[in-house]
């Protein structure tokens, strides 16, 4: 190699490795805060605030620790104080008073007022966010600085879970002037009242990263930083201690502890159902449904598509962990001869271990797909199983495996006999008995709704479940309206898949599980008041007044400069050959 | 005469591109089930037909086909390849976030697979038939039979779980405030795992492509004359018969992109490295379909450059060829 050859070659060297360096603004790597780590597999859930983050749960979650609501849940069944230290409900008038805690502060230290919460109404009205519907709201009053009273138009009976415990309360300062929230996403999009402050976002690495809001009115958050990354496999991103808390695989619970990670077992706000075509024959007919849920075995689903992590539905939809479960829902235990007597009562005749009627044989067609919860495809042999099962009772099945989307569109269209699909939020307001059970005229069906409108009983009750603002009237519908649900069996609930999430003690956060789940019934174990300095109070520790850290802005890299440097090096490293 | 030849050469391009252009509009489309529905229908909340209306005059879907044909071409002139919906981002925006790293993983892969492969094809070829030559080439079978989706697991849980050497995920270590030197290092220690796994997918079929071509050249009468001629046999196993074995190799090329692509998604979907691939794998569970004609439409634009550098540097190879 000649001389000049080489100089070319150390100058391109030098000029990579510097060209970072002097591009960087500060050198120092700092780990010296407390910090917490959250590994998940889809990493970017959106922007955290409340028009931008997706709707869903993991979504809500990322944008919860910014933004604060009015009251919130804990692992007990009430609802607890958040920004509104005291509520009443005036049934005469058909409103709520909320009295505001008077130290919350937005992050850039201006006053939360009563203001802030009419205006978030307001907005909200104007520019709908999917995940809080306020047709139910008249409008916010103000009475005092840190008093507002919010008129209904209508009684609303999930008001507390779905607005007063899910609308996130927008600073008036700022937002006053957004004309098109989906486009917003300046620094001060991010500025909430709860106890942690945004620092970065990262679309391109899904990553995360908050700062304890030193001036949180609950007390200082214990961590200081929390952080959300992306992995492949959040196991063994737990395992190799990259992150600090993630959802693990139910057949490594064991090994999970032996490894001293403290294991959640989710609550079961989650089911596996058999949707049903109740408008064609003979699935029309209650005795035959009925019949079908006695030659269900839920045990087997359980023991062979689950492995044992999970447990069998309750016939009325509402999880039979909810504070809401009926204490009598009718049960159809595993009785295949109950079932055959039931069939053969409508006319039917077996033959050949296969009914037939009028000489055609009983066949039914049953629609599987990949179900995917939380956006994860989850295998399951619920198809097989199912299949077996009918067949053993005489009813001939087709089984037929199809992507999820276009079950959907088939059930959608009423185009099927049966169909496996599922569900969440059966641990939260019973309010889903209605959303899952009848079509509301103007909203598009949605495939897992079972579109019953036919009977005018349970009609009556969840119009109850609704509107009945008295409690224990309102409990009373709830109780029947699951009972006659299970009676008619317009779907047929299966089972509750098990969920565990694991965590490494070591941080000094105990996470818990929220009763009834966060905000409108996610089962995620993730609540932010795990992480409030106010449980430091409880042990007695005094909060000191720690004036927030200023925060440097880390965001996350592009490749693109090293990945120019090799570029050019082997550009270099080609000239040099082809000059030989 | 050459310049109608160029002429021809452009116009079946021009034309290619149209096609594949009209099939990365349709194919999405002809997909079974309401889009809207297909796309909301998995986000907590109520679609009113209201809201339905709304959004299928966001996406531009009230409009006739063609016309929304002649928009998307219209927009991808202008370098706009529209809005994703699950990402709320410009399209553009998303891929060019992520195209560096998948670049990476691909070009790296691409160079160092091709530089194994040709040194071990040739030393192979060179003394075929020997122990060296039959174990390479039991062993190359052996890989060959294994997915790189195996690979990326097996290394994955041996190197990451086990040994603890290399992070498991992602392209950096978040939120590290690593900058410069530590920066790249950091970089290049996330790169590796699924590097290897790409790359080691990749070698047997250009080492076995290299070895057998050679078999061919060794015996041409040229190589024995630079024998005669006294050549060391380092010069003539590469500069006489590796020069003429690579031709069809490099004919490969255009195919090999294809492949990596293809394995591209199951690397970075395993090692969540935040590349094109993933971002497919989300495009398509989330039937996200601006986001997959997007990609769809750049990943054949990719090939097509790639293809028209290959046929144009083709000639400076080997300069028999007039007309590739």
């Amino acid at each position: 190699m000649e001389k000049k050859e080489i100089v070319i070659i150390l100058i391109i060297i030098a000029m990579c490795l510097i060209t970072p360096v002097i591009n960087a603004e500060s050198t120092i790597n700092d780990n010296t805060k407390n910090q917490l780590r959250i590994a998940d597999k889809t990493g970017d859930w959106g922007y955290p605030n409340p028009y931008l983050a997706y709707a869903r749960g993991p979504g809500y979650m990322r944008m919860h620790f910014i933004f604060d609501t009015l009251v919130w849940k804990n692992e007990t069944t009430q609802y607890i104080p958040l920004l509104a230290e005291k509520w009443e409900y005036l049934s005469d008038e058909d409103a709520y008073v909320f009295h505001l805690n008077k130290n919350a502060k937005w992050h850039d230290m201006e006053p939360l007022t009563a203001e802030d919460v009419v205006f978030t109404i307001e907005y909200m009205k104007e520019h709908p966010y999917g995940w809080v519907i306020l047709d139910s709201v008249d409008r916010g009053e103000v009475l005092d600085e840190h008093t507002v009273k919010i008129h209904m138009s209508s009684p609303y009976a999930p008001f507390m879970e779905d607005i007063g415990g899910s609308m996130p309360i927008l600073p008036e300062h700022i937002w006053k002037d957004v004309e098109n929230p989906m486009d917003f996403t300046d620094e001060t999009a991010f500025i909430g009242s709860g106890p942690y402050t945004y620092v970065d976002f990262s679309k391109e690495h899904g990553t995360y990263q908050y700062e304890a809001f030193g001036e949180y009115y609950l007390g200082k958050p214990i961590i200081d930083k929390l952080i959300y990354v992306k992995t492949g496999d959040p196991q063994m991103t737990l395992q190799r201690g990259e992150a600090d808390f993630t959802s693990i695989k139910s057949d490594f619970v064991e090994q999970i502890k032996e490894d001293g990670f403290v294991v959640i077992k989710g609550p079961h706000y989650w089911n596996k159902k058999l949707m049903i075509n109740h408008n064609i024959e003979p699935l029309d007919n209650i005795i035959f449904r009925q019949a079908l849920a006695h030659a269900i075995n839920q045990d087997e689903f359980v023991d062979k598509s689950l492995r044992g992590h999970g447990k069998p539905a309750s016939y009325g939809l509402i999880s039979s962990e909810s504070v809401w479960i009926s204490p009598n829902v009718p049960d159809y235990p595993y009785d295949p001869d109950k079932a055959i007597e039931l069939i053969t009562s409508l006319g039917y005749e077996l033959k050949d271990g296969v009914f037939t009627k009028n000489g055609k044989t009983l066949e039914l067609q049953i629609l599987v797909s990949m179900i995917s919860t939380g956006g994860e495809g989850t295998p399951d042999r619920d198809g097989e199983i199912i299949m077996n099962q009918l067949e053993k009772v005489g009813i001939k099945v087709d089984l037929t495996s199809l992507d999820t989307k276009i079950v959907d569109t088939k059930v959608i269209n009423w185009d099927f006999d049966l169909a496996i699909s599922g569900h969440g939020a059966i641990g939260g307001d019973p309010k889903i008995l209605h959303e899952k059970t009848l079509q509301v005229p103007g909203v598009k069906p949605n495939p897992n709704c079972a579109r019953y409108n036919k009977s005018e009983e349970l009609n009556k009750l969840l119009d109850d479940v609704m509107h009945e603002m008295d409690p224990e009237k309102r409990k009373e519908a709830v109780f029947e309206a699951q009972n006659v649900y299970a009676r008619e069996l317009p779907a047929i609930s299966i089972y509750y898949p098990t969920w565990y999430n694991a965590y490494d003690p070591d941080t000094g956060v105990e996470w818990f599980e929220t009763i009834g789940g966060v905000s409108k019934g996610i089962p995620i174990p993730q609540n932010k008041l795990a992480l409030i300095g106010s449980s430091a109070a409880k042990e007695g520790k005094e909060i000191t007044d720690v004036t927030s850290i200023p925060v440097e802005n880390e965001t996350q890299g592009s490749p693109l400069m090293p990945f120019l440097a090799v570029i050019a090096l082997l550009l270099a490293f080609m000239a040099i050959r082809i000059k030989r | 005469m050459k310049s109608k030849k160029k002429t021809k050469v452009i116009t079946v391009y021009l034309v290619t591109i149209f096609i594949l252009l009209l099939l990365t509009f349709f194919l999405p489309r002809l997909l079974p089930g309401d889009v809207i529905i297909a796309m909301y229908g998995g986000q907590e909340m109520l679609i009113t037909d209201e809201l339905y209306n709304e959004l299928i005059a966001l996406h531009g879907l009230d409009k006739p086909l063609i016309e929304q044909f002649l928009i998307y071409i219209t927009q991808l002139a202008h370098g706009d390849l529209g809005y994703s919906y699950i990402y709320h981002a410009s399209i553009t925006d998303l891929i060019l976030d992520a195209l560096p790293w998948t670049l990476l993983l691909v070009v790296g892969s691409l160079t160092l697979s091709s530089i194994a492969g040709i040194i071990l094809g040739v030393e192979s070829s060179w003394r075929r038939g020997g122990r060296f030559d039959r174990s390479l080439l039991m062993f190359m079978l052996l890989i060959d039979g294994i997915p790189a989706l195996a690979l990326g697991i097996m290394s994955l849980t041996i190197f990451s779980l086990y040994c603890g050497w290399f992070p498991t995920s992602g392209a950096v270590t978040p939120y590290s405030n690593a900058v410069g030197i530590t920066y790249i290092i950091d970089i290049l220690w996330h790169l590796t795992l699924p590097l290897a796994a790409l790359t080691l997918s990749q070698i047997p079929g250009d080492y076995l492509m290299i070895r057998n071509s050679m078999l061919l050249i060794i015996r041409e009468p040229f190589v024995l004359t630079a024998y005669a001629k006294g050549i060391k046999e380092r010069r003539i196993k590469y500069l006489h018969a590796a020069r003429n074995a690579i031709l069809p190799f490099f004919t490969r090329i255009g195919i090999r992109v294809v492949c990596i692509i293809t394995g591209v998604l199951f690397i970075e979907t395993i090692f969540a490295y935040p590349g094109l691939g993933l971002l497919t794998y989300e495009a398509i569970s989330n039937r996200d379909l601006p986001l997959m004609q997007g990609i769809f439409t750049i990943s054949v634009l990719l090939v097509l450059v790639i293809n028209i550098l290959i046929d144009i540097s083709y000639k400076k190879i080997d300069p028999r060829v007039e007309y590739a």
